[in-house]
Formats: C-alpha cells, structure tokens, sequence
C-alpha cells in the first residue's frame, strides 16, 4: 500500500507546475546567477561561493519542497474536501503521513544531489566523503524538523488563498533573512535582527558549518541548536492543540 | 439485518446543538432518503455516520459496532465496508480517472477489475482525464464509481444529483438501484429533489432543526393523505 501511495504522491507532485518550479527549478538557477555575481567573492569562514552556497541551497530546496508540497497541500487538500474523503477510506493514517515523508525526502535528496552536482561541475567544488555523509545525515534531521514546523504552520490556515499569499511571503523572508541570498552580515542592522528570529538562518548557518568540516560546539551554534529545538517544541505544542481541536469535530 | 442503530443523538458545534436526539435505524437494502432545509443537520448526521465526527451523546452502532466505543482499527474495518459521495465531490485533481480508481482499490484492497468499472460507469472517453478537468456531473459518477469498487454494505450520498442534467441523475440512479438490488447494499441519501424520494427510496426520515420530526415509509406518508412527497414537505417545513 505504501509504495502504490507513494508512486501516486511523486505523480501529483511532479504534475503541480507550481511545487516543481518553486522547487526544484528557481533554488538551483538562482544559485547559478548567484554564482555568475558573486562567484569570486570569499565568505565567512574563508569559504568560496560553491563551499558558502551549495549546501545554502539544498537547505532552500528542501524548504520549498516541505513547504509547499507537504504544508501547503495539507491545507489544499483540507479546504477541498479530499482530505475528508481520503479520511473515508480504510487506508491507514500513518500509511498517508509515511508516503507524504517519504516523497519530501525523495524529492529533497533529489535537490540535494542536483545543487552538490551543479556545484562540482560549475563551480568545482571539491568533496570530502565524511563531511558529505555528515551533512545527508544533518539534512535528513533537518527534513523532519521542517516537517513538524510545516505541518504545524499550515495546521491553523482554513483558506487556500492565506496559505498561498502566507507561502509566498514567507519563501521571499527567508531568502533575504535566511542567508540565501546575500550574507546577514552584510545586510543592514534590521535584516541582522530578523535573521536571528528566523530558523532557517540558524538552520543554514549549522548546515554550512557541518558541510565544509568546521561545525565546533561554540556559543553561535548552541544558540543556533536551542532556537530550532524551541521552535520544535512549539511546534509539537501547536500540531498537539490542532489534534485536539480535530478531534472535537 | 440491521446496518445502523441511532439512539438519542445528539450533536453541537460549540453552543449551536445541530442534532438534538436523533432516533434511527436501517436494515440491509433499505434505501433511505434524508430530507430537511439546509443546516438542518443532515451532513452532520452521515458525517458521523461515515465516522467524520465525533458526537456528545446518544449511541450510533454500524454494523453492530458503537461508534464511540471503536479504536482507529475498528473504525478502518467499518469504513472498509462503507463508502460515499459527498458533497462537493473532491478528489486529487492532478490524477487521471484510471489513476484515481486504480488507488482506490488498493485502499480498498477490491478484488473488482478497475477496466470493469469503467465499462459500467461508461468512462471510456474518460479515462485519462485528470479529475479536475471533468464536468460535475462526470465527477459524481466518477465519484459513484469509486464508492462502488469497495462493493460497500453501505453506500451515503450526499446530495449526489445536485447540479445534474437529467440524464446524468437517471444515470446515477440507476446505478444506485442496481446497486441495491444486486448487493442487498444499503443506501442513505440526501436530496432536495422530492420527486427522486417518492421514485426511488423506500423510507423518509424528516430533519427539521435537528429533530427527526417524521421517519416512515415512502407509502406510508403518501397514505396519511399527501399527493405527493413534495407536498408533504412543504406543509411539514416552513420557509
């Protein structure tokens, strides 16, 4: 049942022409006009763009990938009635949410080959196997984090159109305040501030650190680890509430 | 035999009580027609009959099994024998007809053959369509077609001709009547189509702001002296 369920999620995802290039198709060529601007600049920690950017990316990729195709489908398929009429048919819960997992990680771990591909054929970004596995390691844990924080997020929209505008701006914020586009430290006093409330940030800054070998336990990654796992927290709190709330129905 | 046995239930959204002790019951085969004004509580009522929602008292039993009193696995094992149209029909839209039907019966693990189906719902010229791009009427049958592939002891249509030509609703209900008398299946609907009541259901149950203020024999109304069904609703229900 999982795999029939699963092959029929890949299909509808790869169907949805706005998922596709929101996720798969605007991260990586924003990363090579990125690259043919800034290519040559050096980044914090004495990295090139390839190093500082690639794994910058996958972490954009996989953002849009869980929050369009998983958080934001929820809410579609909610609002739509699907949801209620999947909920009808004696396939198992946990079959529906395993299937959806599955597709985000099929469908990031495909982004993630892609950019770290672009990066060593464009940009020639060398490899080394342990950080590489390191960091699929890191990009799996942070694929289940942005899961729980979507699923909670988009538990409280009961409109398409709140959640597409909500999508939206928040892809625009966290390319800004995320370190996506250009270095926080670089950008004015406000934009520093925001980025510190953003988690993608701290996500992006931990990805980096473990990408390139130079993650240490210092005072910015414990500060980065703490605001993801509060961000976790509330996030089980809100999916518990939003639970609760169904449940009353 | 009995499918369904509701006893005193009793539903509220917050302060509004939508089902105010609702008694009812069905037998296999029966065709049951449920008719009110809107919001006068009978989505709530098949909702929590297809175990959608959840209700504060009263006893609803499907199959011999209490609602309330069912872990998630016994109510996968009710919904393996129950299926429905609802109201509006939604689907994925970005799958095929073949593709819907194909997943639906492995959820339903059905042992009938999805090319069968489609020959007896005449979707042929269908088949590769995406779900979204059919007309309403095609989505209630494909909708129709999808509850009949479980082969379900109960079939609930919600409003299941609304917005249908009339030989898209003579369709449907022949389907339906062919379900009944093939399978002994039950089938519960709603419908503001009055005629569609006295044609083809065999009971009435009257919802009226929650209460079940009539629930007897399609003949049996007609011989308390009303002409029709329609007439009989229109002196029960006020405008």
């Amino acid at each position: 049942m999982i795999a029939t369920q699963l092959r029929y999620d890949l299909l509808m995802f790869s169907r949805e022409l706005f998922y596709v290039v929101f996720t798969l198709i605007v991260p990586p060529a924003t990363y090579l006009f990125m690259g043919a601007l800034f290519g040559g600049f050096t980044y914090a920690g004495n990295l090139s763009y390839a190093q500082n950017y690639t794994p910058s990316f996958i972490l954009l990729i996989m953002f849009g990938v869980v929050f369009f195709s998983f958080g934001f489908d929820q809410v579609m398929n909610r609002v739509s009635g699907v949801e209620k009429r999947i909920a009808l048919a004696p396939v198992p819960k946990r079959t529906l949410l395993l299937s959806a997992i599955l597709k985000s990680i099929i469908v990031t771990s495909f982004g993630y080959l892609f950019v770290t591909l672009l990066g060593v054929f464009v940009y020639h970004l060398s490899l080394h196997w342990v950080n590489v596995l390191l960091s699929f390691g890191l990009f799996m844990l942070l694929n289940a984090i942005l899961l729980v924080l979507s699923s909670a997020i988009f538990s409280f929209f009961k409109t398409v159109n709140g959640a597409l505008v909500f999508s939206i701006v928040t892809f625009q914020i966290v390319m800004i305040t995320g370190g996506f586009a250009m270095p926080i430290d670089r950008m004015p006093k406000f934009v520093q501030y925001m980025a510190e409330a953003n988690p993608l940030y701290h996500m992006n800054q931990l990805f980096i650190a473990v990408w390139n070998g130079q993650f240490q336990l210092d005072r910015a990654s414990i500060i980065s680890i703490g605001f993801i796992g509060s961000c976790v927290l509330l996030a089980l709190f809100a999916l518990r509430f939003a639970t609760r709330r169904q449940n009353r129905k | 035999m009995e499918i369904i046995r509701v006893e005193g239930l009793r539903k509220a959204y917050g302060a509004k009580e939508v089902l105010k002790g609702i008694d009812f019951s069905a037998e296999a085969g029966d065709i049951i027609g449920l008719i009110g004004k809107n919001g006068a509580g009978k989505s709530t009522f098949l909702e929590i009959l297809l175990t959608l929602r959840s209700y504060e008292q009263g006893t609803v039993q499907l199959f011999g099994q209490e609602l309330n009193q069912a872990s998630e696995k016994q109510r996968e094992q009710i919904r393996q024998q129950l299926s429905a149209v609802l109201q509006p029909t939604q689907f994925y839209k970005t799958l095929k007809v073949i593709e819907l039907l194909k997943l639906f019966k492995a959820y339903y693990q059905s042992p009938l053959d999805v090319e069968t189906i489609i020959a007896d719902f005449k979707l042929s010229d269908h088949r590769k369509t995406y779900f979204d791009k059919l007309s309403g009427g095609w989505k209630q049958i494909v909708s129709l077609a999808i509850a009949f592939l479980s082969e379900p002891k109960m079939l609930i249509l919600d409003e299941p001709t609304t917005g249908l030509d009339p030989h898209m609703r003579n369709m449907l209900w022949m389907y339906i009547t062919e379900y009944n008398k093939r399978t002994g299946g039950t089938v519960l609907l709603t419908t503001h189509n009055m005629d569609e009541v006295e044609l083809y259901c065999d009971r009435v149950m009257l919802l009226n702001e929650g209460v079940a203020e009539v629930f007897d024999s399609t003949e049996g109304i007609l011989a308390s002296g009303f002409k029709s069904i329609h007439e009989f609703y229109l002196t029960q229900v006020a405008v």
